[in-house]
């Protein structure tokens, strides 16, 4: 398979054909000058009895030609032969290749559908974000307000169109009940700058566009087939949010996900709305599409020059404003280009070393089959098609390898859509002919990486002399940097899989700890509530009270309440307090969790008071409640009780006044010792707080219950999000579980290698030394004492890869102690464990070639003298 | 064995002089006949002698008419013209002269 | 008929060649020349059969091929026999005398 060299071969083929010939018409002409010719006569002559060169020429490439094929044929099949008389071995090189070249693929899928491929739209790298910038402001990066972006739109010069969106949640209210969906306000010239248009209706038009048009939507494909079936005849129909109706004018293609992932409906935001036409008003993330062969650095430099006119003509508002102008493609996947590449280099790491076992196994191989070998020297074969033999059956492992590890590969797409389902773009990962390329490469690069030195080695000339006489001059078999690489990979293995062990171990302790609370039967939901209600806070605590109490009253609910942050789920909001009464300097700062929850809370997810009062709300007097772990830390009073705590600065939440005093609960996550917290008496701390529901049986079984008793309160609010408390938990987790999973597969394989490099390696020694192994044997050796011997060898590099491994998970497992919990990263229990489990598993590699050494015939080795 | 083994171009030479000699024969004989004369050394197969007994018989060097054999089956028999004569004469000189050539290479050593 | 184009020079080139080469390492023209003189004029080679001829014996190892300095200071392509060449032209070598005796015998036989 030297296509490159019969190339370079074609050339100096060619050149050599036509100084043969050359040289005959020129001998053929001296005999005619001989003759007493005219040069020109004799040139004429010889030429002309030399006949058609060019014809001769290329009857010659024919002979050179055709025996490539044949030979390429006939090297096939033999390799096919050579596969199928060592099943067991062609089986784990090409399980070893699968493995490196499917994982490979994978995350080069990946790293092709999320990096490389420009965004899934015409001509996506026209496509940028619009930045918009305060630096005066705490949070410097803001939304941009309508009236700018139509003038951004109108007076730059290197955009097609610009547009923006935001999104927010809305009830729906024309089905039986209402139903929350994400609804997407859009600028005008949305569609335009997408390039996408819909799939089913049409795009908005310009009296849709303009405040106090007709109101219409597109919808997304999902939400189609939700609530229309797929049914064409829904483009016209009509949806309801509250006193607002709009029309159905068309459905986007099922890939269009933008803003959201979960994105139901698109309608316009006119720009000309009396309430969009103030200039500091904070809506629209901007986007713009940029005019062909424009570059981002003029469009910056451009629309910095808009902005500086509009300072100009609007100084108040707009002069302090900087603008910024970056693909979008580079916001998009900028976060997650890092992990990519380091998760590439990890693969590509693995296949390397895949590489090198599998180089040690043909190496053993290639002593077994010396034999052959010689014959066919003697049967006047070049060394250059033996290697050629050996390199395509190495290749043809190599192909099966990359197919099957494309198996494994469309597999791990999927893997990384469920488990990394934060990645952007990890829609876009699935396997095309590109990939399929790539895993050919992979198989050609590793025929050489793994072939080629085998090969070089099995194919020594003066292997046609005698087999003793090469392994005489081998005695010793060290081969130390063999040894040496199966040593780093047990160490590898070790260090992996005491990483894994230790996260295995974390799941589990955290498995075993008291939350503090009771997690199991809440139900979890929302009710759709907006920010303008937040105007008579007195009617909505109402309002939100008697939801609570309706629904207490079920049969089957246990207790009701709402809180701002989910108990358990990681989430912080520290805050510094004030003790209204007074504290000494010299006192520490109290520096607690804030929690916001209503009355229920407590007997809802069964925290026990410990001494004082539970709270109840009363608007005249805020009421809180501490945990025992602020009592212990701040124990400046003796008595906390009556005291008032303050948030400085907050003029929303009052002074509240201790009541009571709560056992500890890990409101913070489970993976945290609780901490000093203070839970506010407020029941709407904000307008659509997280409501919590006890359930006697199955939380999900309340489901339609609640939404049928608050429909009936509440018509106008639809509930969403109807989750049990423990899914959250769980989802809490997720990344951890991620790493987990990710973790253990990585030790998994590093075993597999280290086990694979072992047993090749030993192999190899074993087949070097059967000359050694036989005399000895002869001379009276016990098979037993041949077994030890080379299971010693196998268990004593393991050894010193596991006394490495031990060191380097120690000293890596710092990185890990961020993420563990209820184990030390250097815990000795689960070292150990990994460590004897290594070194049985070594101890099994290393069986097999000890015991076929110790089954050596000293007859059969010694004869072949 | 599916090769011929006679010396390459003398099929037609070993049919001529063996038509020649026997007058009328059938393809089966023709072949026995070379391979008995030889001494099993010369064998023509089947699939050569048909197609050439078909080419001399259209470059008239042989005639063919339909006969019985001994064992009563239907055969063609074919026979030499004066100018299958005419050939063979000419095909002998040429093989002896270029078998008298190679020879003589052959012997240099 | 043309000797060149005779069945049996072609069927027998190869031994030909094989022959010549024996007698020393040669490049293509003078196996063409010698086996003109040797024949007396009788054979003459064709370069469109002896070059493909030279080339196949070289990949099947029958021939193996040197780049040399020829009397007139060119460089040109010299063949010579190899071991399994000379083993080969033993083997032709019996089997054309065989073949060529029992035709010889069939041509002896009266009319």
């Amino acid at each position: 398979m030297f296509w490159w060299k019969s190339l370079f071969r074609k050339r100096a083929l060619e050149a050599q054909l036509d100084t043969e010939l050359h040289f005959h018409i020129e001998k053929l002409m001296n005999d005619y000058i001989a003759l007493e010719m005219t040069p020109e006569e004799a040139r004429r002559k010889a030429t002309l009895e030399f006949g058609g060169r060019e014809q001769i020429k290329e009857e010659l490439r024919d002979v050179h030609r055709v025996s490539f094929v044949e030979t390429a044929i006939a090297n096939l099949k033999s390799a096919f032969r050579f596969l199928r008389k060592s099943p067991s071995f062609s089986l784990t090189v090409i399980l070893t290749l699968a493995l490196g070249i499917g994982a490979n693929s994978a995350v080069f899928s990946a790293i092709d559908a999320i990096l490389f491929k420009p965004l899934p739209f015409p001509n996506g790298d026209q496509l940028m974000r619009l930045l918009q910038r305060q630096p005066k402001l705490k949070s410097p990066n803001t939304f941009v307000a309508p009236a700018r972006l139509e003038e951004w739109n109108r007076m730059n010069s290197t955009f097609q169109a610009i547009t923006g969106y935001y999104s927010e949640d809305d009830s729906e209210t024309s089905g039986a009940l209402p139903e929350k969906l994400t609804h997407a306000l859009v600028a005008p010239r949305f569609l335009q700058v997408w390039g996408v248009a819909p799939a089913l209706g049409r795009d908005f038009n310009l009296e849709e566009e303009r405040f106090g048009g007709p109101e219409a939507v597109l919808i997304s494909d999902g939400f189609w087939r939700r609530r229309f079936d797929g049914d064409p005849a829904a483009v016209g129909k009509q949806l309801h949010f509250g006193t607002y109706s709009y029309t159905i004018i068309g459905v986007m293609p099922a890939s269009f996900l933008f803003p959201l992932r979960g994105v139901d409906l698109w309608s316009v935001s006119a720009p000309d709305a009396p309430y969009a036409r103030s200039r500091e008003s904070t809506w629209f993330n901007v986007i713009g599409r940029l005019k062909p062969g424009v570059s981002v650095a003029e469009a910056q430099a451009n629309l910095a020059t808009v902005q500086a006119q509009l300072g100009k003509a609007f100084p108040k508002t707009d002069a302090d404003i900087a603008v910024g102008v970056q693909p979008l493609k580079e916001m998009t996947i900028g976060g997650a280009r890092e992990s990519l590449w380091l998760l590439f280099g990890s693969v590509s790491l693995l296949l390397l070393i895949a590489c090198t076992n599998i180089v040690a196994l043909l190496l053993a191989r290639g002593t077994q089959r010396q034999h052959e070998m010689s014959v066919r020297f003697s049967l006047g074969a070049s060394r250059r098609a033996l290697i050629l033999q050996l390199l395509t059956e190495t290749f043809v492992m190599a192909l099966i390898g990359a197919a099957l590890g494309l198996v494994v590969a469309s597999g791990a797409s999927r893997v990384f859509r469920s488990l990394a389902g934060d990645l952007p773009r990890v829609e876009e990962i699935h396997l095309d002919w590109r990939i399929v390329l790539y895993s050919l490469v992979c198989a050609v690069l590793a025929t050489l990486l793994c072939g080629l030195f085998p090969a070089l080695r099995g194919t020594r000339t003066n292997i046609s002399g005698s087999l003793a006489q090469a392994s005489r001059t081998q005695v010793s078999g060290r081969h130390p940097l063999q040894w040496l690489l199966v040593g780093v990979q047990v160490a590898l293995a070790v260090t992996l899989l005491a990483g894994a062990g230790l996260l295995l171990r974390s799941f589990q302790e955290l498995g075993r700890v008291s939350p503090g609370f009771e997690s199991s039967r809440v139900l979890t939901f929302h009710v759709s509530a907006s920010w303008g209600e937040t105007a008579d806070m007195k009617g909505l605590t109402q309002k939100i009270n008697r939801i609570l109490d309706s629904l207490r009253a079920l049969p089957g609910v246990e207790g009701t309440a709402t809180s701002a942050g989910l108990p358990g789920v990681p989430v912080q909001f520290q805050t510094e307090l004030n003790v209204k009464e007074g504290r000494a300097a010299s006192d520490p700062k109290i520096i607690v969790e804030s929690r916001f929850v209503s009355p229920g809370y407590f007997s809802t997810m069964h925290i026990p008071l410990l001494s004082g009062d539970l709270c109840r709300e009363d608007p005249g007097n805020l009421q809180v409640l501490v945990n025992r772990s602020f009592a212990s830390s701040y124990d400046a009073k003796s008595n906390w009780i009556g005291n008032h705590l303050q948030i400085p600065g907050n003029s929303f939440v009052g002074a509240g006044e201790i009541r009571g005093i709560v056992g500890d609960a890990r409101e913070s996550g489970m993976n945290r010792e609780p901490s000093p917290t203070v839970y506010w008496c407020l029941t709407a701390p904000e307008p659509d707080p997280h409501y919590l529901m006890r359930t006697g049986t199955e939380p999900m079984a309340m489901a339609e219950t609640v939404r049928q008793k608050i429909h009936e309160l509440e018509p106008g609010r639809s509930v969403f999000e109807i989750i049990p408390l423990e899914e959250h938990l769980d989802a809490a987790f997720a990344e951890d579980r991620l790493r987990t999973v990710l973790l253990s597969f990585f030790a998994g394989t590093a075993v597999a290698l280290a086990c694979v490099g072992l047993y090749g390696t030993l192999s190899y020694t074993v087949n070097l030394r059967r000359r050694e192994v036989g005399l000895r044997l002869a001379l009276g050796a016990l098979r037993g004492q041949i077994l030890k011997q080379f299971l010693w060898q196998g268990l004593g590099v393991s050894l010193l890869g596991c006394a490495a491994g031990w060191g380097l998970a120690v000293a890596s497992g710092r990185l890990l102690s961020g993420m563990l919990y209820g184990v030390t990263s250097s815990d000795v229990t689960t070292l150990s464990g990994v460590v004897l489990l290594v070194l049985v598993v070594a101890a099994l590699a290393s069986l097999v070639p000890a015991v076929r050494a110790a089954r050596v015939e000293p007859m059969n080795v010694l004869r072949d003298e | 064995m599916h090769r011929d083994e006679i010396l390459p171009g003398t099929l037609y030479l070993l049919i001529l002089k063996t038509l020649a000699r026997s007058g009328e024969m059938h393809g089966y004989e023709i072949a026995n006949s070379i391979q008995l004369i030889s001494d099993d050394v010369l064998q023509v197969e089947e699939g050569s002698l048909y197609p050439a007994l078909q080419r001399m018989l259209i470059k008239g060097w042989v005639t063919a008419k339909w006969g019985t054999t001994a064992g009563n089956r239907r055969a063609r028999y074919y026979q030499l013209t004066a100018g299958g004569r005419k050939q063979l004469a000419a095909e002998v000189s040429q093989f002896e002269r270029v078998i008298g050539a190679i020879t003589r290479v052959i012997e240099t050593a | 008929m043309p000797i060149e184009k005779s069945e049996l020079l072609q069927g027998t080139l190869d031994m030909l060649i094989l022959k010549i080469v024996e007698l020393g390492p040669v490049y293509g023209y003078g196996i063409s020349q010698r086996i003109r003189q040797i024949s007396k004029e009788v054979l003459k080679v064709q370069q469109g059969s002896l070059y493909p001829a030279l080339h196949r014996l070289e990949k099947r190892g029958w021939l193996a091929a040197e780049w040399g300095e020829s009397d007139n200071g060119r460089q040109a392509k010299f063949y010579k026999l190899s071991a399994k060449g000379r083993k080969h032209l033993a083997s032709e070598e019996s089997n054309w005398h065989r073949l060529a005796g029992a035709v010889g015998h069939i041509l002896q036989t009266a009319e």
